[in-house]
């Protein structure tokens, strides 16, 4: 463990991915302090103008709007748009804020629980072997031919809007993966004699799948997994995007970049006029993904046994 | 003198086949043999004649395609292949043991060499952490390794492989099994070690009277430390005796095969004598006995007829059609001394 953590430290990609993922994560872990949240659910966007224009950075909130939060009894902490507001006045630094909370509950939540479902179909799967391992491949496989952004489109249309929505989405069509890379692995460990050997010795299978095949195998999966917590944000994103996903105003990255759909070219004359709109949640996006990708690459090359040089 | 001795596991009949694709292997097919407390049996033959596949079964250890189809396995009394797999799994390492062929992957390497002693120890006797590991120093100590007290910490790439057998032995005799399988358990290593391995199998068994199964194809350690030998072929037990026996007269074309090819110093012999032929694939076995092929006994009757096992003496059993001409060849004297 220390090991690995050295290498993680010591490699100057996966430092940079550190550094990002730090980052990200004290905004997270200070959004309330950061940007204190107006309404009972934080996650809610304050709006500072009814203005559909996107307004540029640091235009203050306008009278009409403070009226109103003064007449709901909020206490309004901040009056300056830092990043500007995207279409409807939204504000984007507080978007940007609590956005990386749910960028980080998508990421995690959706890998872990997906992750945790593969893993156990996989190990029952390549373990009992004969027609459980049949009958649950077969399913995998069926899961595997739909096409992955299209199925979870269509499954939270179908649930209704909303991150939960998404997120059961996502797991339902992103289990298969894991449960195929753990079932390849287990197959070829079981042949070891050491698992002969634990059995001989009375060992029972269950512990044998936890104790004896997945610290074997479980290697591979968890940097699977560490790879896909970004792509799972971007396509959390990309269903908000295409308005199937958070609901409107919500802290989300996809919906903002959602938001500046209409103000990506700017106006007549004014190219990049409203640049702000699209700009800070995409290199938001961009930066968390990536942050994501540089660890799980790291963590390839320091887990996989034939770079490592000790087998 | 044998008789008085108490029967610690019976093996009627045993027949294991593998259901693949190809058709049934039958990689054992009917295979008896006695195990008497304290005693050493000795299970000798080529690969591929069914060896290990039989000491699996004993202990019912084989998975889908492989299945034990007919047989009896009686161990203090009990069929094992009547128990259910809870019950089998208390067999499993207290009473009756295994060692494995290969030391470098029989431990897992991911835990340490303590960790994988403690294990077995907490599983059959329901003790602490801190007891278990305790009592793996005692085991480690015990089976010869320097240091325990380090060792018991380190993992298996830390050992070398005389080191790990030692290990895979103090596993295998954590919870003082009565009956332990060994599965050619020296092969893998250097000529010098063999012998302390063996040694230190045989010490800790006589420790509390345990009876020792080892499995084989060398000569030398089965003379070295087998009260009674069975020499399987193409699945089936083709003679069955007493260490002399086997060694002195033997009765099986096949034994006279393997005891007259160990090389010779006392005699000059211009080639090495071998056994022409190789052992037949399982799926497509030859008519009659199995052996015929390959034996210069073989007349007619053997190519039609399978011959059973038959007592030609109190103790000595034999699978053939012409004792009487391998008699003959024996009484010639080309046999070793034991």
């Amino acid at each position: 463990m220390n090991r690995i953590l050295k290498k993680l430290f010591s490699n100057a990609t996966s430092l940079v991915g550190i550094i990002l993922l730090v980052f990200f994560i004290i905004i997270a872990l200070f959004a309330p302090a950061i940007t204190p949240p107006l309404f009972d659910d934080p996650y809610q966007i304050p709006r500072m103008s009814w203005d559909i224009n996107p307004q540029p950075p640091g235009s203050l909130m306008s009278d009409d709007m403070k009226e109103i939060y003064g007449f709901m009894e909020k206490e309004v902490k901040w009056e300056k748009a830092i990043c500007g507001t995207a279409e409807g006045g939204y504000d984007i630094f507080y978007g940007l804020i609590w956005g990386t909370r749910t960028a980080f509950k998508i990421g995690i939540i959706t890998v872990f629980i997906s992750m945790l479902v593969g893993i156990i179909l996989g190990s029952i799967s390549a373990y009992f072997g004969g027609w459980i391992d049949e009958i649950l491949m077969r399913i995998t496989d069926i899961f595997l031919s739909f096409p992955f952004l299209v199925a979870a489109m269509v499954l939270t249309t179908v649930l209704g809007r909303g991150l939960d929505k998404v997120m059961i989405a996502l797991i339902s069509f992103g289990w298969m993966g894991y449960a195929r890379l753990i079932r390849g692995s287990i197959l070829s460990t079981k042949e070891e004699t050491f698992i002969m050997a634990a059995k001989a010795l009375g060992v029972s299978d269950t512990k044998i799948i936890w104790k004896h095949l997945l610290p074997n195998t479980i290697f591979p999966v968890m940097v699977q997994g560490s790879m896909n917590i970004g792509s799972m944000v971007i396509t959390a994103a990309a269903l908000s995007f295409l308005g199937v996903g958070a609901p409107v105003g919500y802290a989300d990255w996809g919906q903002m970049v959602s938001f500046a759909r209409n103000w990506i070219i700017g106006s007549p004359g004014h190219a990049g006029q409203y640049w702000y709109a699209v700009f800070y949640p995409g290199i938001f996006i961009v930066l968390f993904v990536l942050s994501w990708n540089l660890i799980g690459d790291t963590l390839r090359d320091i887990l996989d046994p034939r770079l490592r040089g000790e087998l | 003198m044998e008789n008085k001795k108490k029967l610690l596991l019976e093996i009627k009949d045993l027949k294991t086949h593998f259901f693949t694709e190809d058709g049934v292997v039958k990689a054992v097919d009917g295979v008896d043999f006695e195990v008497y407390q304290g005693e050493t049996l000795g299970i000798v033959g080529e690969s591929g004649c069914g060896k290990s596949v039989t000491a699996f079964s004993i202990l019912r250890l084989l998975d889908y395609p492989g299945k034990t189809v007919d047989g009896e396995v009686i161990f203090k009394g009990e069929n094992l292949l009547k128990k259910t797999e809870d019950e089998m799994r208390e067999i499993r390492g207290k009473e009756i043991a295994m060692i494995f062929q290969e030391p470098m992957t029989a431990l897992n390497p991911v835990f340490t060499v303590g960790f994988q002693i403690s294990e077995a120890l907490m599983m059959h006797f329901k003790i602490s952490k801190e007891e278990a590991k305790k009592k793996s120093v005692e085991l480690l100590k015990k089976v010869g390794i320097p240091i325990p007290e380090q060792r018991v910490n380190e993992y298996p790439h830390q050992l070398s492989g005389g080191m790990r057998q030692r290990a895979m032995i103090a596993m295998a005799m954590s919870c003082d099994p009565i009956l332990l399988i060994a599965d050619e358990p020296t092969t893998a290593l250097d000529v010098t070690i063999q012998a302390q391995i063996l040694d230190l199998m045989m010490t800790l068994l006589q420790e509390f009277n345990g009876s020792l199964i080892m499995i084989t194809h060398d000569l030398g350690v089965i003379a070295e430390i087998a009260d009674r030998i069975a020499i399987m072929y193409a699945g089936k037990v083709v003679e069955y005796a007493d260490k002399k026996t086997i060694f002195h007269h033997p009765l099986h074309p096949y034994t006279l095969g393997l005891l007259t090819s160990i090389p010779r110093l006392d005699i000059e012999m211009k080639r090495l004598n071998v056994i022409p032929g190789i052992v037949p694939n399982p799926l497509h076995f030859p008519s009659g006995c199995k052996f015929h092929p390959r034996c210069r006994f073989a007349t007619d009757r053997c190519k039609k007829e399978e011959p059973s096992l038959i007592k030609i003496e109190e103790g000595h059993l034999v699978k053939c059609w012409n004792v009487d001409k391998v008699l003959k060849e024996v009484k010639k004297g080309l046999l070793v001394e034991v």
